[in-house]
């Protein structure tokens, strides 16, 4: 008899699994939809401010006062598997922002509408950023619209360093020195970082990997290989390594989603931010307007005296699903956000790179915000492959950086592995 | 379920010596209208199985087909999977990381189910013991935490063990056990899985202490007070009187116990932040990783039919057990 209850007990324990795959998505997408008279729209946590939002609706609604356009804020930490339901249900949502790095996986698979045959129509679509239009490009089809970049650079505190008489470094050996001295001068704050870095910071981990000529994964002949555990790539590493051990107090094992509320809280001099994020830091809600006159920004420096380490250039793109049933409509409220007007507002309110070289110099006037654009014309892009997302999903390098930091396993051991799945994934089918 | 120990408890009852007699007299009148005898019994059954068939055997059927197909977001998109064979399983048996998750889970599972086991009963023992007005007390704690959903729970752990603003962390450094002032809880495996342990066996203990205590009760005061008339100390009383009346709730709780813990998944998965490394995949994470985060619905599928497989393996003998005990009677 009770045989049987357990096998029930078992049975619905994987028809839960079942149940959540096989549902159509309760992801908020829905039924709306349906009707040509709504258009849908997920934009990520953190990517246009409101009063942007607002805006490009208002400009859609002078020209089709009968469609409501209904945009919905996702979370970046469950996005894939919300967009994965979306995309197999039978109403996605019409326009979906998407991180650089995740395109290429949703139009192999057939999910974004190819848009190649529209890219005129589009603004600033002969300025757009180089890396942001080969984010959306594969096997030679435009499958989004580039949307905006962001480059990170050191967010620091002038007061820390003044008092401890230090400035901005040329090198990153200088910045380990300047991160000394800071440690020494608040010797007696038990909870100070001179540089605070979340172990599975892996985008502020890139530069250091990419300066000394090291890499994530090369390609030839088809073939990828993962070279995280190449001499340059472990050296990069390394040195990375000995500054998170000397300098940082910051959690080895968390991430740098509450990274700017550590911030706010007065013990840490230095940081690898966005640009927006000087806007959460200096947020009267989320932070301290006090701040603003006391924050700096230097580049990330380079090994060689004088010269900046490539950054990783992050950034969403605007992609329009293949099923949605509003695919003209999509594309114009697409096309308003990525124009001009409100690209310029992206830079200048949103505090991020826009999608334009013209626009490159919008920020210009200031001294913040203009470092972040210009770190971003140095900058490189992780390998624009298909499988590239499943890398990021598996938390392959983060879990490579996490051993290290906290010495479960060394450089070499670490990037082996690390290394090798890389090269297992990438060349793995999609 | 209270009612079981009872029943099964009361060695040569009457009701138990009634049984075949009725079952003579039913048989007797059966051979007069026997079609539709016969066929009652199905057509009442017959709801319960539709039902069963609808929300256990499709579902089970349908993973069971996922596992054998190459089945990825392409697929999923198209509605239409690749057959594969026996490919995914393959793979989970030459991949080193699959055997590890599997060792880990039975390592956590037979952790986690032992320590609940033991502290259940004694809580069970104490219950009964205390006077009326403890024993309201500590019932109404259970209660709590049973009424505590697993996500707040969970959250609130995560909070006393932070790193940063944990009270644990706090606690120890005042109580000059170490300083303890940003110590990683979760940095060694070793360390946070003693942490999720704890609060696995803190959620099931509401449950398994009622229900034994229910047991409890049921056990016949004079065999308790002629053993100990005979001279038996409490510890042999337990072992030889009540233990064995309880073996039936035992067996069950344990089964139930072992279900739960080896599939865990919220307290692993809300604990690290939706990102746990690969040291901490246990088996429900590492499935969930694979279908949802790797999006391999396929391979997924796989590793929960592995994960069916060996919870009925592992309760296949409670279950035995259970059956023999219920012969003995």
């Amino acid at each position: 008899m009770n045989g049987r209850h357990l096998a029930r007990s078992a049975a619905v324990l994987a028809l839960g699994l079942v149940a959540v795959a096989c549902s159509g998505g309760p992801g908020g997408g829905g039924a709306s939809s349906n009707q040509p008279s709504t258009l849908t729209v997920w934009l990520m946590n953190g990517s246009a401010p409101p009063s942007i939002v607002d805006g490009v609706n208002a400009d859609f609604k002078a020209r089709h006062p009968n469609v409501k356009v209904d945009v919905q804020i996702q979370q970046w930490s469950d996005v894939t598997t919300k967009l994965d339901t979306a995309f197999a249900g039978g109403a996605p949502p019409d326009v979906v922002e998407l991180g650089n790095t995740l395109v290429a996986k949703y139009a192999a698979a057939g999910a974004l509408s190819n848009v190649t045959s529209k890219k005129a129509d589009f603004e600033n679509s002969s300025t757009w950023l180089q890396s942001l239009t080969d984010s959306c490009t594969l096997s030679g089809k435009l499958y989004c619209v580039p949307y905006y970049a962001g480059s990170r650079a050191v967010v620091y505190r002038k007061d820390m360093f003044d008092r401890a008489g230090v400035k901005p470094p040329a090198s990153t050996d200088e910045w380990l020195q300047i991160g000394q001295k800071l440690m020494d001068t608040n010797r007696s704050d038990a909870d100070f970082s001179a540089l605070y870095y979340p172990g599975k910071y892996w985008y502020a981990a890139l530069p250091f990997v990419w300066d000394m000529g090291g890499d994530i994964a090369t390609q030839s002949g088809g073939q990828w290989k993962g070279t995280l555990d190449s001499p340059s790539s472990q050296q990069g590493l390394t040195t990375l390594a000995n500054m998170v051990g000397k300098l940082s107090r910051a959690d080895k094992t968390g991430d740098e989603l509450k990274q700017d509320a550590a911030f706010v809280q007065g013990h840490i001099a230095m940081l690898v931010a966005n640009g927006w994020e000087i806007g959460v830091i200096t947020d009267p809600k989320t932070g301290d307007p006090s701040l603003k006159d006391k924050l700096g920004v230097f580049p990330i420096p380079s090994h060689t005296a004088g010269q900046t380490a490539p950054v990783f250039l992050g950034g969403s793109d605007l992609g329009i699903a293949a099923r949605s049933r509003a695919q003209d409509l999509a594309q114009e409220w697409v096309g308003l956000l990525t124009g001009k007007k409100w690209q310029t507002q992206m830079a200048t309110v949103g505090l991020v790179i826009p999608n334009t070289t013209a626009l490159l110099s919008a920020n210009d006037g200031q001294p913040l915000i203009g470092t972040f654009a210009s770190a971003a014309r140095n900058s490189r892009f992780v390998p624009n492959s298909p499988n590239w997302a499943n890398v990021e999903s598996a938390n392959v390098i983060p879990d490579m950086l996490v051993s290290i930091f906290t010495g479960k396993a060394s450089v070499a051991d670490a990037t082996k592995s690390a290394s090798g799945q890389v090269t297992q994934i990438l060349n793995g089918k999609s | 379920m209270c009612a079981v120990p009872s029943a099964d408890g009361a060695p040569g009852s009457a009701a138990a010596a009634a049984g075949p007699r009725t079952g003579t007299l039913t048989r007797r009148r059966l051979s007069r209208r026997r079609l539709p005898r016969r066929a009652a019994p199905y057509l009442l059954i017959a709801p319960a199985l539709v039902v069963i068939a609808a929300v256990m055997a499709y579902p089970m059927g349908f993973l069971a087909s996922l596992s054998l197909q190459d089945y990825g977001l392409r697929e999923l998109l198209a509605h239409q999977g690749v057959w594969a064979g026996a490919a995914n399983y393959a793979r989970l048996a030459s991949d080193p990381l699959f055997w590890q998750v599997v060792a880990r889970s039975l390592a956590f599972t037979a952790t986690a189910v032992l320590l609940s086991m033991v502290l259940a009963t004694l809580l069970a023992l104490l219950m009964e013991r205390c006077s009326g007005p403890v024993r309201l007390l500590l019932g109404g704690g259970l209660i709590f935490v049973w009424a505590t959903p697993v996500v707040v729970a969970v959250d609130i752990w995560q909070w006393m063990f932070d790193y940063e603003f944990g009270v644990a962390n706090w606690a120890l450094t005042h109580l000059h056990l170490g300083s303890h002032v940003h110590h990683n809880w979760f940095e060694n495996p070793v360390e946070g899985f003693a942490i999720i342990t704890a609060l696995v066996v803190w959620g099931a203990l509401p449950f398994l202490v009622v229900t034994l205590y229910a047991g409890l009760v049921q056990v016949p005061l004079e065999l308790v007070e002629a053993a100990r008339s005979d001279g038996a100390t409490a510890w042999q009383v337990f072992w030889q009187v009540t233990a064995p009346l309880l073996r039936p709730i035992f067996a069950i709780v344990l089964s139930l116990s072992t279900i739960w813990d080896f599939q865990v998944f919220n307290q692993v998965w809300i604990m690290l932040n939706q990102r746990p490394s690969s040291t901490y995949y246990v088996m429900g994470v590492y499935s969930y990783v694979e279908a949802f985060r790797v999006t391999q619905y396929g391979r997924g599928a796989a590793v929960s039919i592995v994960l069916v497989a060996i919870l009925m393996l592992a309760t296949f003998f409670y279950v035995r057990q259970m059956a023999r005990t219920g012969e003995l009677e």
